[in-house]
C-alpha cells in the first residue's frame, strides 16, 4: 500500500510538471500545444548531450535545457503562432500549426541525436528500503523533490512576480488586461517561453530516470492533454492536481486491476471519459473552456 | 504554394538520387526494397534495418557489385517509410511493384505483413517481414519468408536452457498493451507451460509510453517468479523495466526474446542490467566472422555509431543476394525464387565456422518461409553482450 | 455562466463560413461536372497512360480518408473540435471484418453495416459527451481513439492482438441474375476496381454533406456553431442537432474504415490510431474549415505530398512538417481560402 502511494506521487509530480507547461500556453493563447511532448524529448536530449557527451554536471544540462527550450518557445511565439492567430479566422487553426511544429521537432530530434533510445547515467545511487514496505531509489526521490520544488517555485513566480501576474491577468481576461495597460504579445511571449522551459526541465529531469527516445513526444502530449483535462483547462491548480490523479490512478490502477492485464488502460481511459461526461469543465476549470 | 514547394522539392531529391546512382553507372542497378518504420516511435526498428541494407549494398558496390548469372549488378536500396501505419505499408508496397521490384524487405510489425499481402501476392513480391503471425508463412500464404528467430521458437530454447542450467521454475511475463509483444507472450507463455514452467503471472502489460515502470512491475515482482521474460520488448522499454525491476529488489533472471542494443542497455540501466538474457545475432566476438566485423566498422563509418539490433538484420539482404545468384532466372520471376527455397544452400559469411545460409521453417509452417539465422542468445555484461549459446532453428 | 463569455472560435468561426445559400448555379454544376471526369476519367486515362499503377492505390486511400475527413468536417460545422474519428474507423473495421468472416456475410452488405453501427455507437457516446465543448471535447475525443484501440484488444470477438486475416475480397452483387458488380478477386485489376468503388464513395459522401451544409439542418447547425445558447432558446433541438450530425459524421467514418479492411484483407487493434484521428483532424484545418471540399483537397496536399516525398528519404518528415508550417503561415484559413481571396466574394 505504502508502495503504491509513493509510486503515485512520485509519478504524479513529474506528470503535474509536465501538465504545468501545457495549461500555461493554454490559458495565455487558446493554443492547445501538440508539440509540447516533443519540446520535453528536446529537453531531455539536450540534458543527455551536455551530460553524457561533453562530460558535464548534470546541472548544467538541466540549464542548458531549460534555456534552449525557452529560447526556442520564444522563437515558435514570436514567429509561428503569433501571426497565424492574428490572421486566422477560427482560432483552431493553430492546431494545425502545433501539430506541424511536433512533426517538425520530431524529424529534427531524428536528425540531430539520432533513433535510440538515451540515457544518462545515475545521478545518485543507492535504494531507500523500508523493509520492502516501501522501495525507492534515491535518485527517484531526489526527482521527485526537484520537480515538487519547480512547481512550488512556479506558483511562487505566478503569484507574486510582476510578470507572473500579468500572465495571470491575460489569462483571466485578454481584452480587459490589454485595456489595463499589460503587454499582450510580450507576456504571451514570455509565457509561451516559460511554458516549453517547463516541458524541457522535466525532459532534462526524467533523462536521468527513464531515459529519452524520439518516440516518448506524442505519447507524453496526449497525456498531458487528459492531465490538463481532469483539473480544468488553463488552470494552474487543476493541472497539478489531474497529474497527481492521474500519477494515482495508473498507479492504484496498475496494482488493482494487475490480474485482469489488459484491461488496466481500458478502465483508466474509460473512467476519465466518463467522469468528463459528468463534470464537463475538469476538476476546477472554467465551463466550456 | 504547396504544389510549388512539393514539386521543388521532390526534384531536387530525384536530382540527388540520380547524381548517386550515375556515380557508378557502369553496372545495371539491381533494386531491392525496404518497407518499414523509420520515423516515429518505432523508429529504431526500421532505420537499424534500412542502415545494414544501405551499408551492406554500398560494400558490394564497391567491390564491383553483384554477379547475378551473366551480369554483374549495383545494388540499390530503395526505402519507403510506412510509418507504422499499414495502410502506409500498403502504399509502400505498391510502390515497390511500380519500381518493378521483385524482393523487398520488412514490414516490420505484425499489422503492416499482414496488409502487404495481398499486394504481395498480386504484384509477383517476395518480402521479408520482422513480424511473427504464423498464417502469414504457412500456405496458402506464400510469399513472405520469416526474416529472423520467430519468438516460438527462441522462446522455448532459452526457457529449456535457463531451466536446466539455472533452475528455473517460475517464470512471470510482461508485455506492451500492443499486438506484437500480447501476441509475442500468449505464444510465450504456450511455449514456457508446455515445458513444465509455472506461469506465475502472465496478465500485467503496459503503454509504451509509460516513463515509470515500477507500478507496472509492482504486482508482478510481489509473486517473485525466477524468470521475468519482457515479451516483445522494444530496445526503448527494455532498460527502464529492467531497472525498474531490479531497484525493486528483484533477484531473478530477466530476458527477452527480441534484438537489444548494449549501448542502450547501458546508458539506461548500467550494471543493474548486468545478466539481461536477450536474442542477438552473429556480432559476439566469439562467433562474428571478419566480414561481420568489417560489416559493423563500415556501418559506424557510414552513419556515426552502430546498432546492435542490426546484427540480425544484416541477413535478409544477404539471403534475396546468394538465392538471386544460385538461381539467376528468380531475378524477375519469384515463382523461381519459391523453387530455388527448397534447395538453396550458400556458406554464411557474417559467422565463424561453417555456418550456412539455407531457408527452413517446415516445423513452425509446413514449408521453407524463414531464414535460417544463427539464433544467437546473448547475456549482457559491462556494456558488452556475451554469448550463452547458439541454437539453430529447423 | 452568461453566454457573453463564449470563446471567440465561436464567434470568429460564423465569420468565416462563406458557403452561399445560392442555388445550384450554372458554374457550380460545370465545377461538379468536370470534377466528376477527372475523378472517373482522366485519372485512369492517366493512369494508364503513364503506368503509374500505384497512384491507384495512393488515391484510393486519399478519397477514402477524405470520408473520413468529410465527417469530422461535419462535426467542425456544429464547433466542436473531432480527435477521435479513428475510433470510428476502427469499428467500422471491425464490423465488417466480423460480419464477413464470421457471419459469412456479403462485404456489399458490412459497408453500410460499418456505418450504421458507428452511427448507433456515436448515439451511445455522443449523447454524454457531446455536452463539451471546446478542447475538452476534443480530449474527450481523442481519448475515444485509444479506448477502441485498447477493446479491440480486449475484446474476444476481435480476435485482440492477433487481428482478423485473410478476409476475402468483397464478392459479386447481381440483381435478378444480371451481373453488377463482378467479384473482386476475379478480376485482373483490382485496383482500379477498389479506385472506382472508393471514389464513387467519396462522391456521394461529399454530395451528401453538401446536401446537409444547404439544407435546413446545415442552417441550423450554422446557428450552433455560433451560438449554442442562442440557437437553443430561439427552439432549437440542440440535443437532438449534436446527436444527429455526430452519428453522421461517425457513419462516414465506419465507411472508411470497412473500405480500408476490405483492401488490406485483413484488421489489427493498430489499424486506426491516435494518429489517425489527428491526421483527419488535420485534413480538415488544412482545406480549410470553412469549405465543403477543404477536407478532400487537405487530405490530397497532405497524403499525397507525404508519398511524393518518400524520394527525400531521412528528410521526408522535415520537408513534409516544414511546408505544413508554412503553409500555415500564408494560409491559416486553409487552401481554399486562397480562392475566396482571388474572387473577393463573401
Amino acid at each position: 500500500m505504502e508502495q503504491i502511494i509513493a509510486n503515485g506521487l512520485y509519478l504524479g509530480a513529474q506528470y503535474a510538471l509536465i501538465a504545468l507547461g501545457l495549461t500555461l500556453i493554454f490559458s495565455l493563447m487558446n493554443v492547445l500545444n501538440f508539440a509540447h511532448g516533443q519540446m520535453y524529448v528536446f529537453g531531455g536530449f539536450i540534458t543527455y548531450s551536455v551530460v553524457s557527451q561533453l562530460g558535464m554536471p548534470f546541472i548544467v544540462g538541466l540549464i542548458a535545457s531549460a534555456v534552449t527550450l525557452a529560447a526556442m518557445g520564444a522563437l515558435i511565439e514570436r514567429f509561428l503562432f503569433r501571426t497565424v492567430i492574428r490572421r486566422s479566422a477560427r482560432e483552431e487553426s493553430t492546431m494545425l500549426l502545433a501539430a506541424g511544429i511536433a512533426f517538425f521537432l520530431d524529424a529534427v530530434i531524428l536528425l540531430l541525436f539520432g533513433e535510440k533510445q538515451r540515457g544518462v547515467p545515475k545521478i545518485v545511487n543507492g535504494v531507500f528500503n523500508w523493509d520492502f514496505r516501501l522501495i525507492m531509489p534515491y535518485d527517484r526521490i531526489l526527482i521527485g523533490v526537484l520537480a515538487v520544488a519547480m512547481i512550488v517555485c512556479f506558483i511562487l513566480f505566478m503569484q507574486y512576480s510582476k510578470a507572473g501576474r500579468a500572465m495571470r491577468a491575460l489569462a483571466q481576461d485578454r481584452t480587459a488586461a490589454q485595456l489595463m495597460g499589460v503587454d499582450v504579445d510580450r507576456y504571451s511571449m514570455i509565457g509561451f517561453a516559460l511554458g516549453a522551459m517547463l516541458a524541457g526541465l522535466v525532459g532534462a529531469l526524467l533523462v536521468t530516470i527513464t531515459g529519452i527516445n524520439l518516440g516518448m513526444g506524442g505519447p507524453t502530449s496526449v497525456k498531458a492533454f487528459m492531465m490538463i483535462m481532469i483539473g480544468g483547462a488553463g488552470v494552474i491548480s487543476g493541472a497539478i492536481a489531474g497529474g497527481f490523479i492521474l500519477g494515482m490512478m495508473e498507479s492504484v490502477g496498475l496494482s488493482v486491476l494487475s490480474s485482469f492485464g489488459d484491461i488496466t488502460y481500458l478502465v483508466i481511459f474509460a473512467s476519465l471519459m466518463v467522469f468528463l461526461a459528468i463534470r464537463p469543465q475538469g476538476l476546477m476549470g472554467k465551463p466550456w473552456g | 504554394m504547396l504544389r510549388r514547394t512539393f514539386l521543388r522539392t521532390t526534384t531536387l531529391a530525384a536530382f540527388a538520387t540520380l547524381a548517386l546512382s550515375a556515380a557508378h553507372a557502369e553496372n545495371p542497378t539491381l533494386k531491392i526494397g525496404f518497407v518499414g518504420v523509420t520515423s516515429g516511435p518505432a523508429a529504431a526498428w526500421g532505420i537499424s534495418n534500412q542502415r545494414s541494407m544501405e551499408t551492406r549494398a554500398a560494400w558490394l558496390n564497391e567491390l564491383g557489385g553483384v554477379k547475378i548469372g551473366d551480369t554483374t549488378y549495383d545494388i540499390e536500396i530503395v526505402p519507403f517509410d510506412d510509418q507504422k501505419d499499414p495502410k502506409r505499408a500498403i502504399a509502400g508496397m505498391e510502390k515497390m511493384a511500380q519500381e518493378g521490384i521483385h524482393y523487398v524487405v520488412g514490414p516490420n510489425v505484425d499489422d503492416g505483413a499482414a496488409a502487404v499481402r495481398p499486394v504481395a501476392e498480386q504484384n509477383g513480391i517476395i518480402y521479408f517481414p520482422y513480424a511473427f503471425p504464423k498464417s502469414l508463412y504457412t500456405p496458402p500464404a506464400s510469399n513472405a519468408i520469416l526474416g529472423m528467430v520467430a519468438n516460438y521458437q527462441s522462446g522455448p530454447a532459452i526457457y529449456k536452457y535457463l531451466m536446466d542450467d539455472k533452475g528455473v521454475k517460475t517464470v512471470a511475463f510482461v508485455a506492451a498493451n500492443e499486438s506484437d509483444p500480447l501476441s509475442q507472450r500468449d505464444s510465450g507463455v504456450e511455449a514456457a507451460k508446455a515445458l513444465g514452467l509455472d506461469v506465475v503471472s502472465d496478465t500485467v502489460t503496459y503503454q509504451v509510453d509509460t516513463t515509470d515502470f515500477t507500478p507496472v512491475l509492482l504486482p508482478v515482482i510481489q509473486k517473485q517468479p525466477d524468470l521475468l521474460v519482457l515479451s516483445g520488448v522494444s530496445p526503448a522499454n527494455a532498460p527502464q523495466l529492467i531497472r525498474s525491476a531490479r531497484e525493486l529488489g528483484f533477484q531473478g533472471l530477466i530476458s527477452t526474446e527480441t534484438a537489444q542494443d548494449a549501448t542502450v542497455l547501458q546508458e539506461g540501466a548500467g550494471d543493474l542490467a548486468n545478466g539481461f538474457i536477450s536474442v542477438g545475432g552473429a556480432s559476439t566476438p566469439e562467433l562474428a566472422s571478419d566480414e561481420m566485423k568489417e560489416f559493423v566498422d563500415r556501418y559506424t563509418k557510414m552513419f556515426g555509431e552502430y546498432n546492435d539490433e542490426s546484427n540480425t538484420k544484416v541477413y535478409a539482404l544477404e539471403y534475396i543476394l546468394e538465392t538471386l545468384k544460385a538461381d539467376p532466372a528468380a531475378i524477375d520471376d519469384v515463382e523461381e525464387f519459391k523453387k530455388t527455397v527448397d534447395t538453396f544452400s550458400a556458406p554464411n559469411p557474417f559467422m565463424k565456422g561453417d555456418a550456412k545460409l539455407s531457408y527452413v521453417g517446415t516445423t513452425s509452417f509446413g514449408q521453407k518461409r524463414q531464414v535460417a539465422v544463427p539464433l544467437v542468445v546473448n547475456e549482457y555484461k559491462d556494456g558488452k553482450f556475451e554469448t550463452l549459446f547458439v541454437a539453430e532453428v529447423d | 455562466m452568461p453566454s457573453t463569455n463564449q470563446t471567440p472560435l465561436v464567434e470568429a468561426g460564423a465569420a468565416s463560413a462563406p458557403i452561399r445559400e445560392s442555388a445550384v448555379s450554372p458554374r457550380r454544376l460545370l465545377g461538379v461536372l468536370a470534377f466528376l471526369i477527372v475523378v472517373f476519367v482522366v485519372v485512369p486515362v492517366f493512369i494508364a497512360a503513364t503506368g503509374r499503377w500505384d497512384f491507384y492505390y495512393t488515391l484510393t486511400s486519399v478519397a477514402l480518408l477524405s470520408i473520413g475527413a468529410a465527417g469530422v468536417w461535419l462535426t467542425f460545422y456544429i464547433g466542436r473540435i473531432n480527435i477521435g474519428q479513428g475510433a470510428y474507423a476502427l469499428i467500422g473495421g471491425y464490423v465488417s471484418a466480423i460480419l464477413i468472416t464470421k457471419a459469412g456475410l456479403s462485404f456489399w452488405l458490412t459497408l453500410p453495416l460499418a456505418g450504421v453501427f458507428c452511427a448507433f455507437v456515436a448515439v451511445v457516446i455522443g449523447l454524454p459527451i457531446l455536452r463539451l465543448r471546446g478542447v475538452y471535447f476534443a480530449m474527450v475525443t481523442l481519448v475515444l481513439t485509444e479506448v477502441a484501440r485498447l477493446t479491440a484488444l480486449a475484446l474476444p470477438v476481435t480476435n485482440g492482438a492477433k487481428g482478423i486475416t485473410s478476409i476475402p475480397m468483397p464478392g459479386a452483387v447481381s440483381i435478378f441474375g444480371i451481373p453488377l458488380i463482378p467479384d473482386f478477386s476475379t478480376l485482373a485489376n483490382s485496383k482500379l476496381a477498389f479506385y472506382l468503388l472508393a471514389a464513387t464513395l467519396m462522391v456521394l459522401t461529399y454530395l451528401v454533406l453538401w446536401r446537409i451544409v444547404h439544407s435546413r439542418l446545415g442552417h441550423l447547425c450554422r446557428s450552433l456553431q455560433q451560438n449554442e445558447e442562442l440557437a437553443a432558446s430561439i427552439g432549437v433541438n440542440i440535443a437532438w442537432l449534436r446527436v444527429l450530425t455526430y452519428a453522421i459524421s461517425s457513419f462516414f467514418g465506419g465507411i472508411a474504415g470497412a473500405m480500408f479492411v476490405a483492401i488490406a484483407q485483413s484488421i489489427y487493434p493498430s489499424s486506426f490510431v491516435v494518429q489517425d484521428s489527428v491526421n483527419f483532424m488535420l485534413y480538415c484545418f488544412l482545406g480549410g474549415l470553412g469549405y465543403v471540399f477543404g477536407p478532400l483537397l487537405g487530405t490530397f496536399l497532405l497524403y499525397f505530398g507525404w508519398d511524393l516525398l518518400s524520394a527525400a528519404r531521412e528528410f521526408q518528415l522535415l520537408i513534409y512538417s516544414g511546408s505544413m508550417i508554412a503553409l500555415m503561415l500564408v494560409l491559416p484559413n486553409g487552401v481554399l481560402s486562397l480562392f475566396d481571396r482571388k474572387g473577393g466574394s463573401r
